[in-house]
């Protein structure tokens, strides 16, 4: 029980950022499927930058964690000017853009991976090795009875996201540039009107879930997989469009999802450890997060709201 | 300088300025940009690019190589790329049909995927078919299962409302990992860890025919391909069925008020494309493969996309689109092992392509600014775009 609690967190935690992300891009108007492709590269400048400085800092120590993760969020940012450049300047089908472009983050970043990698490891092989993040567990909080376990084997990323999360919240719904934000997605004209550049905006709000799908991406790279190599792309960053949009484009039933998926997915694997079954039932159990996420859109797409100006290019003269 | 720059302008709007044009111009120019552009990487990687070009070709039978193996010549080699190049034009198809109706089918792999296994299992694992009954029931499998996987996106999304984006992309990863659980389970060879292969009469590629000296593959799939691609062109454009999935793909709105029945069309179009997905996963599993391996959706659904977009998802702009990419896809083992670029450099050259390939609504709409303001008042025209749109 206690396993499937912190397993399903991590899992799930990551997963949620990558939502906000996703939320921040939607509500200002950017249909966002690119990012898959942002964590993936995200993950991949993250887990370059620890093989890099793999001689000047100390493999798994706070600092070289710290900075994995800020290269990783500013590789996820500077790679999402590409879905920017295409939905806001070239005026592109926001859909288009965003499967071009995790097709080309998957073809560059396992070609630069395979072409780096004897350069700098001396090996040919296509993955960087990275191993795990260090866990850590609080100490008194994670005393109290049954509630404790949630403070327990935490990895370090998920102390950042939830500190993460609690800014993102905090601006997109206190601060004037989010209200702002969230009334590009609606109505671009009366932003405009408001004498406030919409495309501006925009291009935060790419920039925001490009730096935050970077980081999710190197959560991943630095625990379930413990490496960088192109099994990143497993749809994470669908799961994670499946969440917001289950969530009704909210940031905290959002976070709702996302612990549903974890749950789903680490209760499947705890059950086939104890029933002690074939390893092909693992299989099984991997449906299970998408398969909840189809049925319960199923049940909840109906009654979802959109952004009303969603996947609209922002013309001035349009009424 | 500024001269120069001039001279470009003239010369794009000479090639690409012809709106009626347009529709083959711009897709041959992006095209054109992107192979620049993969000259260019390759060149940084310190191979000679016109010899990995070259290669692609070798590699595909279209130009000769310096030395063959036994039985083999270029024809051989054709055949071969033929057979890569059929799932590849059902995939491509499929996708542009669910454009054509205003959706995106990214199930396209999922789609082949439970077609072929569905095949294999029906059809392929069984002994005592005659080659043609065996062949005739794999195809006959391919559609009605695609068709139902199709049109249960389409259902989704017209009785459910759920975004056929999302609703595909988790459909492949459960079907992944279903039909991989019973690859486990049941049909594992286990010493290649693939599915067990199907038996030789059910291929739908003849393999290693003796002809002239030669042994020779022959894809049966491939006419069927391209017949098929045709039939799409007149269903699409000289019915009203056609019309009335254009319609909906078009203007939904007015469809409805036209009185055309939009969630119906929707339904059928995606069944089509499910229709066309069967098809291409079984001439993928069954034809150009002969098992499946567990795990990993073909790749080739993925491309498809690129190659719709880039065909301007009209049947004809298709063939030639996906035997562009398909030679890319193919042609890469030849070229990596002859000028020692990595393969994988075939999979970013398709990445930019499709990249140039979004933009290419943004090209024509700058190459007719240009045309109509003149090159020489471009700066002037730039600015006025501004007042004009204010207005």
């Amino acid at each position: 029980m206690n396993r499937m609690i912190i397993d399903g967190l991590a899992f799930a935690l990551p997963l949620f950022i990558m939502a906000v992300g996703g939320i921040y891009s939607e509500q200002s108007g950017i249909t966002n499927l690119a990012l898959e492709g942002f964590q993936g590269v995200g993950a991949f400048t993250g887990a370059l930058f620890v093989i890099m400085s793999a001689d000047v800092l100390k493999p798994g120590s706070l600092p070289q964690i710290l900075l994995a993760f800020a290269a990783a969020m500013a590789g996820g940012a500077v790679y999402s000017l590409l879905h920017a450049l295409l939905c806001i300047r070239f005026r592109a089908n926001m859909v288009i853009s965003g499967i071009v472009i995790n097709i080309l983050a998957m073809a560059v970043t396992a070609y630069l991976t395979k072409q780096l990698n004897p350069l700098l490891t001396g090996a040919p092989s296509d993955k960087f090795q990275l191993g795990v993040s260090m866990r850590i567990t609080i100490p008194v909080l994670s005393n109290i009875p049954v509630l404790g376990v949630v403070f327990k084997d935490l990895y370090l990323f998920e102390i950042w996201i939830v500190l993460l999360a609690v800014i993102a919240w905090f601006i997109l719904y206190k601060s004037r540039f989010g209200l702002r934000l969230r009334a590009c997605g609606d109505h671009p004209q009366a932003v405009d009107a408001a004498g406030v550049r919409v495309e501006r905006i925009r291009l935060w709000a790419v920039l925001v879930s490009g730096a935050l799908s970077g980081f999710a991406g190197m959560c991943f790279a630095y625990s379930i997989s413990a490496s960088f190599s192109s099994a990143i792309y497993a749809g994470y960053g669908y799961l994670a469009i499946a969440a917001m949009i289950f969530g009704n484009w909210k940031i905290l039933p959002a976070l709702g999802a996302c612990l549903l998926f974890g749950f789903a997915r680490s209760g499947g694997n705890e059950i086939v450890l104890l029933l002690q079954m074939p390893g092909a039932y693992a299989d099984l159990v991997m449906i299970l997060p998408y398969l909840l996420t189809l049925l319960l859109l199923v049940f909840f797409s109906g009654n979802n709201q959109a952004p009303r100006a969603l996947g609209e290019v922002y013309e001035k003269g349009k009424r | 300088m500024k001269k120069g720059k001039h001279l470009i302008q003239r010369g794009l709007i000479l090639l690409l300025g012809n709106e009626k044009t347009q529709p083959i111009t711009l897709p041959l120019f992006a095209v054109f940009l992107s192979l620049l552009l993969g000259m260019v990487i390759i060149a940084v990687t310190g191979a000679n690019p016109v010899n990995a070009y070259q290669n692609l070709l070798q590699g595909c039978g279209i130009l000769p190589k310096p030395s063959y193996a036994a039985y083999k010549n270029s024809f051989t080699d054709f055949t071969g790329f033929l057979n890569a190049w059929t799932p590849m034009l059902f995939a491509s198809l499929a996708v542009a049909v669910a454009l054509k109706a205003g959706m995106f089918n990214i199930g396209v792999s999922g789609q082949m995927l439970i077609s072929g296994f569905m095949a294999s299992i029906l059809a392929g694992y069984a002994d005592g078919l005659s080659g043609l009954t065996a062949k005739f029931l794999v195809l006959l499998v391919g559609i009605a299962v695609g068709m139902l996987s199709g049109g249960l996106v389409g259902w989704l999304k017209y009785r459910f409302r759920v975004n056929e984006v999302v609703s595909t992309i988790m459909l492949n990863y459960i079907l992944l990992y279903a039909v991989s659980f019973c690859i486990h389970m049941w049909y594992i060879n286990p010493v290649s860890r693939q599915s067990a292969p199907v038996t030789q009469a059910s291929r739908l590629t003849l393999l290693d025919v003796s002809a002239g000296g030669m042994k020779i593959d022959i894809p049966l799939g491939i006419l069927l391909a391209i017949g098929i691609a045709f039939l799409l062109r007149f269903l699409l454009n000289r019915t009203t069925f056609g019309f009335e999935i254009r319609a909906a793909g078009k203007s939904p709105e007015a469809a409805r008020y036209a009185g055309m029945q939009v969630g119906k069309n929707m339904v059928l179009a995606m069944m089509l494309s499910g229709a066309l997905s069967g098809l291409a996963g079984v001439t993928y599993y069954l034809g150009y493969f002969g098992s499946i391996r567990p795990k990993v959706l073909p790749a080739v659904g993925f491309d498809a996309i690129a190659v719709a977009l880039l065909g301007n998802s009209n049947p004809a702009g298709v063939i030639l689109s996906s035997f562009l990419i398909s030679i890319l896809e193919k042609g890469n083992t030849y070229m990596s092992s002859r000028s020692g670029v990595p393969g994988e450099i075939a999979s970013v050259i398709t990445g930019i392509l499709l990249l140039v390939s979004a933009c290419t609504g943004y090209i024509r709409y700058r190459i007719n600014r240009l045309k109509e303001c003149g090159p020489n008042t471009e700066e002037k025209g730039r600015k006025g775009r501004r007042g004009e749109q204010s207005v």
